[in-house]
């Protein structure tokens, strides 16, 4: 099914909408645009471990993993980081499409890049996980992910440069710096060799957003998590 | 039967707050963002990108609402309620006629935020014109609904229904004018960029004739084409129906 969008993302969407494009001010919007997809698609698959969460705490296996010999914190960890991995198996796939349809990477920045897109998939996981765990409630769950998805993706630089977004709305420029969506997608265009069309020009900037953002919904993560679930919290 | 069906559709009022929510992001965000790097030439063309995918947005929502009657029928065939459906006063015409029609008016409930967002900013159409843009929407949304149900019947599971409705959105969402003008899809099938197949697909979709429609009434430089309603009413025709016919039939045989 997520194969099926992304094709379709960019055999269709992707290359009739880079012919709407100004030229002048961006030269090549269909690599532009697949780069992006594929930030945004690891950011959805990401999220599903956020629904895990709930089929587990349903199925009583939540008791179970309580039980097991390791602490919150490690226990919430891992589940950031397998989160994270399994997203990242999950679209490798489409990643690898993606840099065909790119074309021409300089492998270490490119492996820089996928560095970053690791510590973001982790902190999407992490981030999924947190508010899983606030919530309680797989249908408001799924309401919120949908409609941060759509503020998240909307209000990043995955589909148009940064530069756009705040000529349109000052606000909309300054919600877009600090996305960590912004982030990952203008390293991995940074890693693909798309750099002339991203916004920063030092690479290190963004590298740091995704670790922050990494650092902070781990350890926000393991904060509620060790809170929220002892004593029969979770029910 | 129709009663049944919209009170389904109000348990999930939650949800469709965060759909209307999530297209309204489109519009306020993606469209607005869109106007600043379109191309100068086709943004004069179309009126800017916002004006221009505003009634395509409320086409989309049309679309995705009239289409989860599909995800209900799938659930109830796999869960066997429709033994009970079955059982109930009414002719198998009826039940599967009431089918098809909840699920485009649920279609038409969802879509009015939307439609009316679009005016708010594009501007009124005549009475004349309003009623005929809610007419087509209808028969756009029954078709919608017919469709859904159809695939939802000759699916077995969930996943396969979820991979047909994947399918059936994205090639018509993206292969339609819903989201760039039918002249530019026209242009890349001539110069040999796009297939021809799908350039056909997205002259005959019908969520390119209503978003046209609603574009000749609403903006200038659009004309009105009764082609546009012929595709509608073909759309709708085909898959009321065909979808009325396959619902009774599969439904019996189980």
């Amino acid at each position: 099914m997520r194969a099926i969008w992304f094709v379709s993302q960019i055999a269709l969407f992707g290359l009739i909408a880079s012919q709407m494009i100004n030229t002048q001010e961006i030269p090549d919007y269909f690599h532009y645009y697949v780069a992006g997809l594929s930030v945004m698609t690891l950011y959805s698959a990401a999220i599903f471990i956020g629904f895990d969460i709930y089929e587990e705490a349903e199925h009583g296996v939540f008791e179970y993993l309580l039980s097991l010999p390791v602490s919150r914190r490690q226990l919430v960890l891992g589940r950031s980081i397998g989160g994270g991995l399994r997203s990242f198996i999950y679209v490798g796939p489409l990643i690898v499409f993606s840099l065909f349809v790119i074309g021409a990477i300089n492998p270490l920045s490119f492996a820089v890049s996928l560095i970053a897109l690791f510590l973001f998939s982790f902190g999407v996981s992490g981030m999924s996980i947190t508010i899983a765990v606030l919530i309680k409630s797989s249908d408001r769950f799924d309401i919120l992910m949908g409609v941060l998805d759509a503020l998240m993706v909307r209000l990043s630089t995955a589909m148009y440069p940064l530069a756009f977004v705040q000529k349109a709305n000052p606000f909309y420029g300054w919600a877009t710096s600090f996305n960590p969506i912004t982030f990952a997608a203008d390293l991995f265009r940074w890693g693909t060799g798309l750099e002339a069309i991203i916004t920063p020009q030092n690479p290190l900037l963004p590298f740091l957003g995704v670790v922050a953002f990494f650092g902070l919904f781990t350890l926000l993560g393991v904060t509620i998590y060790e809170r929220m679930i002892e004593g029969g919290g979770w029910q | 039967m129709v009663e049944h069906d919209f009170r389904n559709f109000f348990r999930y009022k939650w949800w469709l707050v965060g759909l209307i929510s999530m297209n309204l992001t489109d519009l306020f965000i993606m469209a607005i963002v869109y106007n600043t790097i379109l191309n100068p030439s086709l943004s004069a063309q179309i009126g800017g990108y916002f004006n221009f995918f505003a009634p395509g947005l409320a086409v989309i929502g049309l679309f995705a609402s009239a289409f989860m009657i599909g995800r209900e029928i799938n659930m109830e065939r796999r869960r066997e309620v429709h033994h009970y459906m079955l059982s109930l006063p009414m002719t198998r015409l009826e039940l599967a006629i009431g089918r098809v029609l909840s699920g485009g008016l649920r279609g038409m409930l969802y879509m009015s935020p939307l439609l009316l967002t679009c005016f708010i900013f594009l501007g009124f159409p005549t009475i004349s014109q309003l009623l005929l843009i809610l007419a087509v929407l209808f028969m756009l949304a029954i078709g919608i609904s017919g469709l859904s149900i159809a695939i939802a019947v000759s699916t077995s599971s969930l996943e396969k229904f979820i991979t047909a409705r994947g399918l059936v959105y994205y090639t018509l969402f993206f292969c339609s004018s819903v989201f760039y003008p039918l002249s530019l899809i026209q242009s890349l099938g001539a110069s040999g960029k796009f297939p021809m197949a799908l350039v056909l697909l997205a002259e005959i979709n019908p969520l390119s004739g209503a978003s046209d429609m609603i574009r000749s009434f609403l903006l200038p430089g659009y004309s009105f084409s009764y082609t546009s309603i012929l595709n509608v009413a073909v759309f709708s025709a085909i898959f009321t129906f065909g979808a009325a016919f396959a619902y009774m039939k599969i439904l019996e045989r189980k």
